[in-house]
């Protein structure tokens, strides 16, 4: 008796909010749609606002051109056409033919008062530069924004963001001979004593398989990683399985780990490994190469970078481990003229003994 | 006359030669003692550097501490006695000064052969992963030089008198005062970075002792 009390009502409420839902669905779609046309409206206010603001930022200003690279600024005393003077022969070799495209996509920089305390002007497109910035920085700027068309998502992912010069080669080529070392990932340990399998499985270029083992295989490299993105798991239900892991608790650590969402599992090696592999796949593939690469899009990253070279994959990362092993850094030793400058130094110092006033008063 | 300056400058400066020999031929190996396990796990060679970077800070410190204290020991036999004897003695000032700095210079050749020493066994004996390599003899140089130069700076204080000692250490604090002042008056003036990029950088006269004392790197 008491059951069936209780399940009237019960029923007679999911009956009434059935009903509810029957009569307020034309409503709310209704509201939905209209919140649909909204946004489009305002999308289209806004690519119109976008619009007129390039176009007024653009109009009526300087426009430097070297090779097909093509800036649009307002006039101002910083040193672009030296600075593009440098950018263009290396965006010109990564790019190669599809460099032509950036003679119709121009940068559009805005020299701006290097003083703060001076009024901005209203925000236009394009990238603000102080106008006392030097041809060095002026010139990284240009590498790292260049205006080419983005390439695919699937590249972009694998990558880790768009591809872009080595704005630093040197610099960069050096840290990644400094991660293959000290990466807490067997796959970058054998890629570096000369395993190319390994170095497959470091840049993620291996399709099979689960990545959490072929990345990190041993328990303690799984612990390090989680302890490493330990911000992350810091909350919530993960905090006590965060604990576990810390703890030594392999099972915990990999069950963090699984729980990232995909492509969320930190990999061995950093962007800076994967775009050198594709800058050695483009300077190997000539001019044609970065078209190949993008128009390759629906295959897999290691055919793209095959085709790319073109070679196979194997022997592209055999080309790319050698110039990382090349590029070791130098130990942050001395300078080449320092034993000279810290003798002098001491020489100069030894020298002022001579000074003393106790000598002198004599 | 040098050979008895030295006898004389040993008596006075024995104990921080022997202690600072000690300590010098102790770092390079306490240094890499642990990290170097002789597995292949791939978190060795950044467990090695991070332990190498962090005992890597006590080369500056030993070299800085063993320049000053051979320093203060080279003239103190003089202030004890006035410069008396050393006003007496039928030699210029010049050649005394620089048989002082010459003695004190070659007990600091002991405590450098002592790092030598370690730095050499430590990389001997420990496993070093691939990927790094050991630089005893580039250590150990920078050791000479940093000591050379430590001792060469506390050498000329000590030299003179203690107003001297003062004028350098009112010059320090006006630096310090000034800097504050600017500070707390909002006037955008970095003294003491600007002063700590000249004297830290190089060709700086300190930059020897800035940066990474590594005796092991990539």
């Amino acid at each position: 008796m008491s059951r069936t009390r209780w399940l009237l009502p019960f029923l007679a409420c999911t009956r009434a909010l059935y009903g509810q839902d029957q009569s307020d669905l034309p409503r709310l779609k209704a509201r939905a749609d209209s919140l649909a046309r909204e946004w489009r409206r305002a999308n289209a206010v806004a690519n119109a606002i976008d619009s007129l603001e390039r176009t007024r930022a653009l109009a009526g200003r300087d426009t430097i051109r070297v090779g097909a690279l093509t800036i649009v600024t307002n006039p101002s005393p910083l040193p672009l056409r030296e600075a593009a003077g440098r950018a263009w022969p290396v965006i010109d070799s990564v790019y190669g033919d599809d460099a032509r495209q950036l003679a119709h996509r121009p940068y559009a920089i805005v020299a701006v008062d290097p003083d703060t305390t001076v009024e901005r002007p209203p925000r236009h497109s394009g990238i603000e530069v102080p106008w006392d910035q030097g041809v060095a920085s002026l010139t990284q700027l240009l590498l790292s924004s260049v205006p080419v068309a983005p390439a695919d998502t699937a590249l972009q992912s694998w990558l880790g963001g768009p591809l872009r010069p080595l704005a630093d080669p040197d610099a960069q080529w050096a840290r990644v001979y400094i991660e293959l070392v000290t990466a807490p990932s067997h796959a970058s340990r054998r890629c570096l004593i000369g395993d190319i399998g390994g170095c497959r499985d470091a840049l993620d270029l291996a399709e099979h398989g689960d990545a959490l083992l072929r990345w990190y295989p041993s328990p303690p490299e799984r612990q390090a990683v989680v302890l490493k993105s330990s911000a992350y798991f810091d909350r919530g239900a993960q905090l006590a399985t965060l604990q576990t892991c810390a703890h030594g608790s392999d099972s915990a650590c990999t069950r963090l780990l699984r729980s990232l969402p995909p492509g969320g599992l930190p990999r061995p090696l950093t962007y800076d490994a994967r775009a050198t592999l594709i800058h050695v796949a483009l300077q190997r593939g000539g001019r044609a190469a970065y078209h190949r690469l993008v128009t390759s899009a629906g295959l897999s990253i290691a055919d793209r970078l095959a085709l790319t070279g073109p070679v196979t994959v194997d022997s592209l990362l055999s080309l790319w481990r050698a110039r990382i092993l090349a590029a070791r850094p130098a130990p942050g030793a001395l300078p080449p003229l320092g034993i000279w400058i810290a003798l002098g130094w001491a020489a100069l110092f030894a020298a002022c003994g001579l000074w003393s006033s106790r000598w002198r008063g004599n | 006359m040098f050979r008895v300056m030295l006898y004389n400058q040993w008596k006075w400066s024995r104990l921080i030669v022997l202690l600072g020999s000690v300590a010098g031929f102790a770092l390079p190996i306490v240094s890499v003692q642990g990290a170097a396990r002789a597995d292949a796990s791939p978190l060795v060679p950044a467990e090695l550097l991070r332990t190498v970077q962090s005992w890597g800070v006590l080369y500056p410190v030993l070299a800085a501490t063993l320049g000053l204290l051979v320093a203060i020991a080279t003239w103190t036999p003089d202030h004890r006695g006035r410069h008396v004897h050393a006003l007496l003695l039928p030699v210029p000032r010049w050649r005394y000064v620089l048989l002082r700095f010459g003695a004190g210079a070659t007990l600091l050749a002991a405590p450098i052969l002592a790092v030598t020493a370690g730095a050499l066994l430590a990389t001997w004996s420990a496993t070093i992963p691939a990927g790094l390599q050991g630089y005893p003899a580039t250590l150990a140089v920078r050791f000479a030089l940093a000591v050379l130069v430590a001792f060469s700076v506390f050498f000329a204080v000590a030299a003179g008198t203690a107003r001297t000692a003062g004028i350098i250490l009112a010059l320090i604090g006006a630096v310090i005062v000034v800097q504050i002042i600017a500070h707390v008056a909002s006037v955008d003036l970095d003294l003491l970075g600007k002063l700590q990029i000249v004297i830290l950088n190089w060709p700086g006269p300190l930059a020897i002792f800035a940066g990474r004392w590594m005796l092991i790197d990539v």
